[in-house]
């Protein structure tokens, strides 16, 4: 059975490349374009792997981590975390947050993909 | 997940079902280790475990020693893919299983 | 380029984030310290940065970087927005946006973009410069700490000396630049205990080890694991020596593990690493030396014989520490790169605390961002598709209910009506699937009206309303352009300087209205300023001298205002850059028309001027009256025709061979479409004139039958009937035979130009 990866999201073309790059490998996608977005939909969805902005309205990455850290089914859900590097201060307060893998924006989409397939396979 | 458990005198069979993960692995801990306790012979049936990360091995692996120390027989009889399949890649499956 | 679905998207998401960026760079004009609104133009940007890398176009990424880079500062309050800035990025926001249209067209940017770019790109970092002496100390601050300590997961252990020290020691000296005989790589893992709390689990990184090469052995270390009791289950006590064959360089090897390196104690040794990596490696394990070196000969990392070397040389550096321990010099660097559990410095600058964006102060984001999780992006030449189908099916049911009626099957009637209530349901349907609010269109002008008030010294203010008024998508782009002639002619000839409004008494600020309402089955936008009106005597005195009217006709207010509309005019005493150019009121006439609009203008001398446009909601149905004449069906837009009449062979009698009618004593000129279409066959005794008003005047056509009112999908029938003049489109009716649509605005013309040669 293909493993769920969420991708939250704001931008749709970040989500379309993102969501084209895991459906080819295999992984089935779910699409959030915020925190709230995200929390909405994650109710009773077994989901594998959450990737996840930093920087996006209504309920920022580092809140929605926070949230999902708390979260009993899925505080132990791996998330990778998109950043650039000028948000370091948000980037430590992820880390201790307990979000421990990042991708740097832009990224190529095999970037990407092999971020994810390090964490779990399709 | 769910852990079915017959109790046979002294021999327990445990029956785990579903997931084995660190999500799981609190109350699996505490099923695992209170049957040991109170049995004399331990046998674990994996068949219906669907998933299993390194903490559900890593209470694989607490279970079997300390039924080693305790001088108790463990032995697993039946394994599912998920869990022969972490148990080939740790290179575990000879060893201790 | 622009075929790909992932950079249609991306195009469509710029144009939405340069409106928010000009948005919020107008909102801050008034509110130059509002935090929201400096949020949303750093995250506007922040995303188009973002997007464009993903996307590959790199100089926009790169430039946009800049931008974000200065809002960075912005956001953190290092840099103040004044007007100054403000100028500054919305000229950064029209560059981005110019870049992005040159992507779109996959064309390379002209040398005057390029030189403007660096223009822009040397102001931004004039405000980063200013800055930088601040974050520098900040960095100084915090640099000794860094660097100073290891991290506590660091293997501490004696760095590789790459001279012999001077000790003496033979073994050592004997044993210097041996390489160990193992081709494989050694990869030595100590997991964290919170790796699986933070959702990483050995198995996926060996698993994924696995695909850049062979796992020669692999032995898993339980020694960690505490006693029952102690045991937390959530935590990982694992670790692994794994021998490994692979052709992949270091860093690659490396980076299967950058997600945990921070938490792991994680050794790599590449093959034929020297022995003394290996010692270092027994050292610095947790496990008992001897264990670890049997591990190492059993996976074939070492030889035995390379093992009791290593040993040896391990005792012997208990007694003889290295002198250079704690240098990362040399030989060591490269040693220590394998130690990636301590490649953490540059990560660990502190940095003032971010403000946590409040969430309640989103409100308005919120909003908008809920009603953009409920709707789906669909390319709009899907809709079209599905309207020229719905279209198709329109037809193919009006001939089901012709046969059916033919046929006079009862049941057959019925159920084809039923169908093609439903049929109409569904064009309904996805013709409103096509509908936009206007608004979006409207609030584009706030930018405009803003350059051209401080071009012109003007204080103008832009009220937009009905901008919830829906219309069709394509219609929105095809407005765009003579919208912003009206707007930008109203705001530079219409609205006064303050000093001028202030001596007229009027208030010194001008204002432009845009409105918007539904007005029969029409969308009506109204363009309307309290400026100076049009001045009669001016438009009458240029109009003479263009040779457009001589002076001594007598013409309605009405008529004089339609002059403006002939090509080339133009009352602007001062031709400015922003209209008055002499093609604006041509160009915009034309636009509309070409859209099956109209446009009305009213003024008041000294008061101001209202222009109104009425326009179909949808350019791809029309609300039409079926005429035929001869053999030939033809099709006129519903909205402007006003009546029809008989036209007897006596009115054409009395009207003494003039193309003149008398409609209940007002005299209406009319164009014979027979005639005009070349159309043969006679004459049937009572023809009918369609009276139609075009641009306020009245125009009769002339035709054999008016049928009745038809609603049709228009086609785009190829070239065959595109140039013929007087035709717009064409339609098929439901026995299959094409109805023409006649163009009546080119047709009132043509029989003007007609008249004026005859």
């Amino acid at each position: 059975m293909a493993k769920t990866i969420m991708t939250i999201d704001d931008s749709a073309s970040i989500r379309q490349v993102v969501g084209i790059t895991l459906k080819k490998a295999g992984y089935e996608v779910l699409e959030a374009c915020d925190g709230k977005d995200a929390l909405n939909k994650l109710t009773g969805q077994k989901v594998h792997l959450i990737v996840c902005d930093v920087n996006m309205p209504n309920m920022d990455g580092i809140a929605f981590l926070k949230t999902v850290k708390q979260h009993p089914a899925y505080k132990f859900t791996p998330i990778i975390m998109l950043t650039t590097e000028s948000q370091e201060a948000k980037k430590q307060e992820g880390k201790a947050a307990g979000a421990k893998a990042w991708v740097v924006k832009p990224f190529k989409p095999e970037q990407m993909l092999s971020a994810v397939e390090k964490l779990i396979l399709p | 997940m769910t852990v079915n458990v017959e109790r046979n005198n002294g021999l327990y069979k445990l029956a785990i079902e579903g997931e084995m993960t660190v999500l799981t692995s609190a109350e699996l801990k505490r099923h695992l280790l209170y049957n040991l306790e109170n049995c004399s012979k331990l046998e674990i049936d994996l068949s219906q475990v669907s998933e299993m990360d390194s903490a559900g091995f890593q209470l694989l692996f607490l279970t079997k020693r300390e039924a080693i120390y305790s001088g108790k027989i463990m032995r697993i009889t039946s394994h599912s893919e998920a869990t022969s399949s972490v148990l080939e890649l740790y290179n575990m499956h000879g060893e201790v299983f | 380029m622009a075929d790909d679905p992932v950079i249609q998207t991306f195009m469509i998401e710029c144009t939405e984030l340069l409106q928010a960026m000009e948005d919020a760079l107008l909102r801050l004009e008034a509110a130059p310290e509002d935090e929201e609104t400096i949020n949303a133009l750093f995250r506007s940007a922040h995303t188009i940065k973002g997007s464009s890398g993903i996307v590959g176009f790199e100089n926009i990424e790169r430039f946009t970087h800049k931008v974000e880079n200065v809002l960075e500062q912005v956001r953190s309050g290092k840099i103040k927005v004044d007007n100054e800035l403000i100028e500054l990025l919305l000229k950064c926001r029209d560059h981005i946006a110019n870049l992005i249209e040159l992507a779109e067209k996959d064309t390379p940017a002209s040398a005057s973009d390029r030189t403007a770019e660096e223009g822009l790109l040397r102001q931004l970092q004039s405000y980063l410069t200013s800055t930088d002496k601040q974050s520098n100390t900040k960095i100084n601050d915090t640099a000794p700490s860094q660097l100073g300590s290891n991290s506590p997961n660091s293997l501490n252990y004696p760095h590789p000396s790459s001279e012999p020290s001077g000790s003496g020691d033979g073994v050592r000296t004997f044993l210097h630049g041996r390489d160990v005989e193992s081709g494989n790589w050694h990869i030595s893992l100590r997991f964290g205990e919170d790796v699986l709390r933070n959702g990483m689990d050995p198995i996926s990184f060996i698993n994924y080890l696995t695909r850049l090469g062979e796992i020669v052995s692999l032995t898993t270390i339980t020694d960690a694991v505490p006693p029952a009791a102690e045991m937390d289950p959530e935590s990982c006590y694992l670790g692994f020596e794994i021998d490994f064959k692979s052709d992949f360089d270091k860093q690659t090897i490396e980076d299967v593990f950058e997600f945990v390196r921070e938490d792991c104690k994680i050794c790599i040794l590449p093959p034929r690493s020297r022995i003394e990596e290996y010692i270092q490696l027994i050292n610095s394990l947790p496990e008992a030396p001897l264990k670890i070196g049997e591990i190492l000969v059993r996976g074939g990392a070492l030889t035995p014989h390379e093992l009791e070397e290593a040993l040896k040389i391990q005792n012997a550096e208990a007694v003889y520490p290295s002198p250079l321990e704690g240098e990362g010099q040399g030989e060591g660097c490269s040693q220590r790169k394998s130690l990636i559990g301590e490649i953490v410095v540059d990560e660990k600058m502190t940095y003032p605390p971010v403000v946590d964006a409040a969430v309640e102060k989103q409100k308005k984001q919120k909003e908008a961002q809920a009603r953009e999780a409920k709707t789906i992006r669909v390319d709009t030449n899907k809709l079209d598709q599905l309207v020229n189908l719905v279209g198709e099916l329109v037809i193919a049911n009006a001939n089901i209910i012709q046969n059916a009626q033919r046929l006079g099957d009862i049941d057959m009637i019925e159920s084809a009506s039923t169908l093609s209530r439903l049929i109409e349901d569904i064009r309904d349907r996805a013709m409103q699937a096509r509908m936009v609010p206007i608004g979006e269109s409207f609030n584009r002008f706030h930018r405009v009206i803003r350059d051209i008030s401080r071009e012109m010294s003007k204080d103008i203010e832009l009220a937009v309303s009905g901008g919830e008024t829906e219309l069709d998508k394509n219609l929105t782009e095809k407005i765009n352009d003579p919208l912003m002639h009206l707007v930008r002619n109203a705001a530079d000839h219409g609205i006064e300087k303050p000093d001028v409004r202030i001596s007229k008494g009027k208030p010194a600020k001008g204002v432009i209205r845009l409105n918007a309402f539904n007005d029969a089955g029409s969308i009506v936008i109204e363009i309307s300023d309290d400026g100076s009106g049009l001045n009669r005597e001016k438009i009458i005195e240029k109009a003479v001298e263009k040779g457009l009217i001589n002076s001594e006709q007598t013409l309605s207010d009405k008529e004089i205002y339609k002059l403006i509309f002939a090509p080339g005019f133009s009352t602007a005493e001062n031709v400015t850059n922003i209209s008055g150019r002499g093609v604006g009121m041509d160009v915009v006439r034309k636009g509309i028309s070409s859209l099956r609009g109209s446009i009305d203008i009213n003024s008041q001398e000294g008061l101001g001027t209202t222009i109104t446009l009425r326009l179909p909601l949808t350019l791809a149905i029309i609300e039409g009256l079926l005429v035929k004449i001869g053999g030939e069906y033809f099709v006129l837009t519903l909205s402007s025709v006003e009546e029809c009449v008989d036209l007897t062979r006596e009115d054409i009698a009395n009207s003494h061979g003039r193309h003149l009618a008398n409609v209940r004593g007002q005299i209406v000129p009319y164009i014979r479409l027979r005639e005009q279409f070349m159309i043969k066959g006679s004459l049937p005794d009572i023809e009918q004139i369609v009276i139609v008003r075009v641009e306020g005047q009245r125009v009769g056509f002339v035709v054999d039958h008016v049928i009745g009112e038809h609603q049709t999908v228009l086609k785009n029938l190829g070239r065959i009937y595109k140039d013929i003049e007087g035709i717009s489109g064409a339609t098929i009716l439901g026995d299959g035979t094409v109805a023409l649509i006649l163009d009546v605005p080119r047709l009132v013309q043509s029989a003007e130009r007609e008249e004026v040669r005859g």
